[in-house]
C-alpha cells in the first residue's frame, strides 16, 4: 500500500508515522488516553499548549452553545444541498461554507479587537479610551459596529450575554479583550440612546469571539472553531431532511407546500419577451446595449 | 420556431403560459419543518432542550452532539468516549483532508472554503464511515435474523469485502497501537457493544484470510465505537468529517503563514509528466469533417469497442465504475 505523503510540505502541526500520530509534539492517542477532552485538543492544535481547566470549560461552553442555531443560513444551506441527495459531506461542507461576512463574520471581529488593542498601546491610551474612540469612529462614519445585533434575536441573542458572563466568571473581567468589547458595547448603546434609537445587544460574534480571543485563539483559528462547530448541526439537519424529508423538496404529494414548490417563486425581473431570431440578433443586441435598460437588471 | 412545433412534443410549446405559478393556498404554507431544532426571538432549542440552559448546566460539546443527533443526554462515559474518538480524528498529518484544504487555501480563499474542502474529502475510501457502518449493519442483520452466527457473519463479511476500502481491517495500524487502545477504552468505559465485538470477530476472520498481517484500523475502531455510541453510519460520517475540519483550519493558517498564495497560471506542469497524445496541429475548421469522428455507437458491440478505446484516455472517466445507489427513493 502506497503510504507516501500526498503534499510535499514542512509542517509544525503534526506528523504521522507507522507508529503514531503526533500533534504539536503530543501523541494523539496519549492525549485521549490521559482523559483530555476534544476542546483540550483544539488548544493543542491551534496553540500548541494544554489549556487550564477554566479555559477548557470556557471552550466547552462556547462550542456547545454555538453548535445548534436552528434555521440560520448554515442549516438552510445544508438542507437545500441535501435536497438533491448528494453525498452527505457535500451538504455539511455547504453549511460550513455559508459562514462569510454576514453569518458569523469571519475573523474580522478578532482582527478589529487586536488592531485596537495594539493601537491603545501605540497611542498610550487605556483600553476604555480606545474602545469609546473606535465606536465613535465607526458610528461617525456611518459604519456598523461589529459584534452587535442579530436579525432573528431582536431582543438580544440568548447565547451572547450568558457567554460574556461565563467568560468573566471563568477567565476574569480584567483582560484587554473583554474590557475592550464591553466598553464598545456600552459606548455603542450610549450613542444610540442619545440618538433616540433602541438598545442593541451584543451578538455571538461580539461575545463568542471575545472569549475565543481571550482563550488565545487567533482570529482565523477562532473563526474555524465557530464555523466548523456549526458543521455538526448542519449534518444533523441534512440527515433529518435526507431520512425524513422528500428529495427535491418539490413534491405535490406532500400536505405542505415544499421549499422548492413552483408556487414559492416570486419573479420580479424583466417581463417575458420574445426571443429574437438569429437574423435579427445583431440589430436587436445593438439596440438593447444602447438603450441600457439591461443595466437595471445586471448583477 | 426551431423544433418547437414538432408534433412529438408533449404539449403546445408555442402557446405556453407566461408568469409564475399562483400561490398554493390549498395546502399548508411552506415552513422549515424540523425534528432537530427550533428557535424564537429568545431561545434556541435542540431536541427539546434549551441550548443555553444545557451549557449553563455544564454540558459540553460532545454532549450537544449527542443531543443534536440522538435527541438524548449521553452518559458521562459516552461523552468521554466521544471526546476520545474526536481527539483521535482531529489530525492525520498531511492526509487528503489537510492537503486539499491547503490547496484550496493557496488560491487565497476564505478559511471556510478550506474547511469545507476538508469535509468534502471524506469519501467512500478515505474515512468511509457511511460505507463501513452500512456494511456492519448489513452483516449484523444476518446475525439478528439468525441467518448466521456472529463468527459466520464476520467470516462472510471479510470474504465479501476483502477488497473493500471500507472493511476497517488492514495493515495500516500494525505498528501504531492507537486503534487497539481505542477499542480497549471503549470496553473499559462500558461502551463496547455489538459493533466492537463484531469488528473483533472480523479481525480474527481476516487474519486467517489475508496473506499479510492485518488488524482493526482507525476506520474500523472509530467506526465501531461510534456505532456502539448510537450514531448511525451517516451521523458518524458527518460528525467525524466535521471533527477533522478543525484540523483543516490549522493547515489553512500554516499554509498562509509558511507558503503563501498561488496566482492563476503560476504553476507549471513539466512535459516529462505528460503522457497524453503527442502534440499535433489543430485542423482548420474547413478540415474539421476530415478529422472529426462521430462518437455514437449503433450496436452494443460498437459501444463496447468505443468504451474500451475511450478507457485508454485517462481523465475521460471511462475507466471508473462506481457503485450506484438504489434509485428507488421517494422523490
Amino acid at each position: 500500500m502506497d503510504r507516501e505523503q500526498i503534499l510535499n510540505r514542512k509542517t509544525s502541526i503534526s506528523y504521522k508515522s507507522e507508529e503514531e500520530t503526533v500533534v504539536r509534539g503530543y501523541n494523539l492517542s496519549d492525549l485521549a488516553e490521559e482523559g483530555y477532552s476534544f476542546c483540550d485538543a483544539l488548544f493543542v492544535l491551534f496553540q500548541g499548549r494544554i489549556p487550564t481547566e477554566e479555559e477548557e470549560k470556557m471552550l466547552e461552553y462556547e462550542t456547545a452553545e454555538f453548535l445548534e442555531h436552528s434555521m440560520s443560513p448554515s442549516a438552510a444551506g445544508a438542507i437545500s444541498v441535501i435536497s438533491g441527495r448528494p453525498n452527505l459531506p457535500a451538504a455539511v461542507a455547504a453549511g460550513i461554507m455559508t459562514f462569510g461576512s454576514a453569518h458569523g463574520p469571519g475573523a474580522a471581529h478578532g482582527y478589529m479587537l487586536n488592531q485596537n488593542i495594539d493601537r491603545a498601546r501605540e497611542e498610550g491610551k487605556s483600553i476604555e479610551e480606545i474602545g469609546k474612540q473606535v465606536v465613535d469612529e465607526y458610528m461617525d462614519a456611518g459604519l456598523a459596529v461589529m459584534g452587535m445585533g442579530q436579525p432573528q434575536h431582536t431582543d438580544g441573542d440568548p447565547r451572547a450575554e450568558p457567554t460574556h458572563i461565563k467568560h468573566e466568571e471563568l477567565l476574569g473581567e480584567d483582560s484587554v479583550y473583554i474590557r475592550l468589547q464591553r466598553t464598545m458595547e456600552t459606548r455603542f448603546n450610549e450613542r444610540r440612546q442619545k440618538e433616540g434609537r433602541s438598545y442593541v445587544a451584543v451578538n455571538m460574534i461580539g461575545a463568542g469571539n471575545t472569549a475565543l480571543a481571550d482563550l488565545g485563539f487567533s482570529p482565523n483559528a477562532a473563526w474555524c472553531i465557530g464555523c466548523v462547530t456549526r458543521g455538526f448541526s448542519c449534518a444533523a439537519h441534512a440527515l433529518y431532511t435526507m431520512k425524513k424529508g422528500r428529495a427535491w423538496a418539490a413534491s405535490k404529494r406532500e400536505p405542505m407546500v415544499q421549499m422548492l414548490d413552483l408556487s414559492m417563486i416570486k419573479y420580479v425581473g424583466p417581463e417575458d419577451r420574445e426571443v429574437p431570431s438569429l437574423e435579427e440578433r445583431q440589430e436587436y443586441a445593438r439596440k438593447q446595449k444602447e438603450q441600457g435598460e439591461y443595466k437595471k437588471w445586471a448583477i | 420556431m426551431g423544433n418547437l412545433n414538432d408534433p412529438r412534443l408533449q404539449y403546445d410549446y408555442l402557446n405556453r403560459e407566461h408568469g409564475t405559478v399562483e400561490p398554493d393556498d390549498k395546502r399548508e404554507r411552506f415552513q422549515w419543518v424540523s425534528e432537530v431544532a427550533y428557535k424564537n426571538v429568545h431561545r434556541i432549542v435542540s431536541r427539546g432542550y434549551d441550548t443555553t440552559e444545557l451549557v449553563e448546566a455544564g454540558y459540553g460539546l460532545a454532549d450537544l452532539i449527542f443531543v443534536d443527533f440522538q435527541a438524548r443526554i449521553p452518559l458521562e462515559e459516552e461523552s468521554k468516549m466521544l471526546n476520545y474518538v474526536m481527539i483521535m480524528m482531529l489530525e492525520d498529518g498531511l492526509s487528503p483532508t489537510a492537503a486539499i484544504s491547503r490547496i484550496v487555501t493557496k488560491s487565497k480563499t476564505l478559511l471556510t472554503q478550506a474547511a469545507g474542502a476538508s469535509v468534502l474529502a471524506f469519501g467512500h475510501a478515505y474515512a468511509a464511515y457511511d460505507a463501513f457502518g452500512k456494511m456492519m449493519n448489513a452483516y449484523l442483520g444476518k446475525v439478528d435474523s439468525k441467518e448466521l452466527s456472529l463468527s459466520e457473519a464476520a467470516e462472510q463479511m471479510v470474504k465479501d469485502k476483502l477488497e473493500s476500502d471500507a472493511l476497517g481491517i488492514s495493515s495500516l495500524m500494525l505498528k501504531d497501537p492507537a486503534a487497539g487502545k481505542m477499542l480497549a477504552r471503549a470496553e473499559k468505559l462500558g461502551i463496547a457493544g455489538k459493533y466492537t465485538s463484531f469488528i473483533k470477530e472480523a479481525e480474527a476472520a481476516a487474519q486467517k484470510v489475508f496473506s499479510e498481517p492485518v488488524a482493526v484500523d482507525m476506520l474500523g475502531a472509530t467506526g465501531a465505537v461510534m456505532l456502539d455510541l448510537g450514531f448511525s453510519p451517516e451521523s458518524t460520517w458527518g460528525v467525524l468529517a466535521v471533527t477533522r475540519a478543525y484540523g483543516a483550519g490549522a493547515h489553512y493558517c500554516e499554509e498562509v503563514e509558511r507558503e503563501g498564495y498561488t496566482r492563476l497560471g503560476q504553476n507549471l506542469t513539466p512535459k516529462e509528466n505528460y503522457d497524453g497524445p503527442e502534440k499535433r496541429p489543430v485542423p482548420t475548421l474547413d478540415e474539421r469533417a476530415k478529422f472529426a469522428k462521430p462518437g455514437q455507437a449503433k450496436t452494443p458491440q460498437e459501444w463496447r469497442d468505443i468504451v474500451d478505446e475511450r478507457k485508454k484516455l485517462k481523465g475521460s472517466g471511462w475507466s471508473i465504475v462506481e457503485e450506484i445507489d438504489d434509485p428507488k427513493r421517494k422523490i
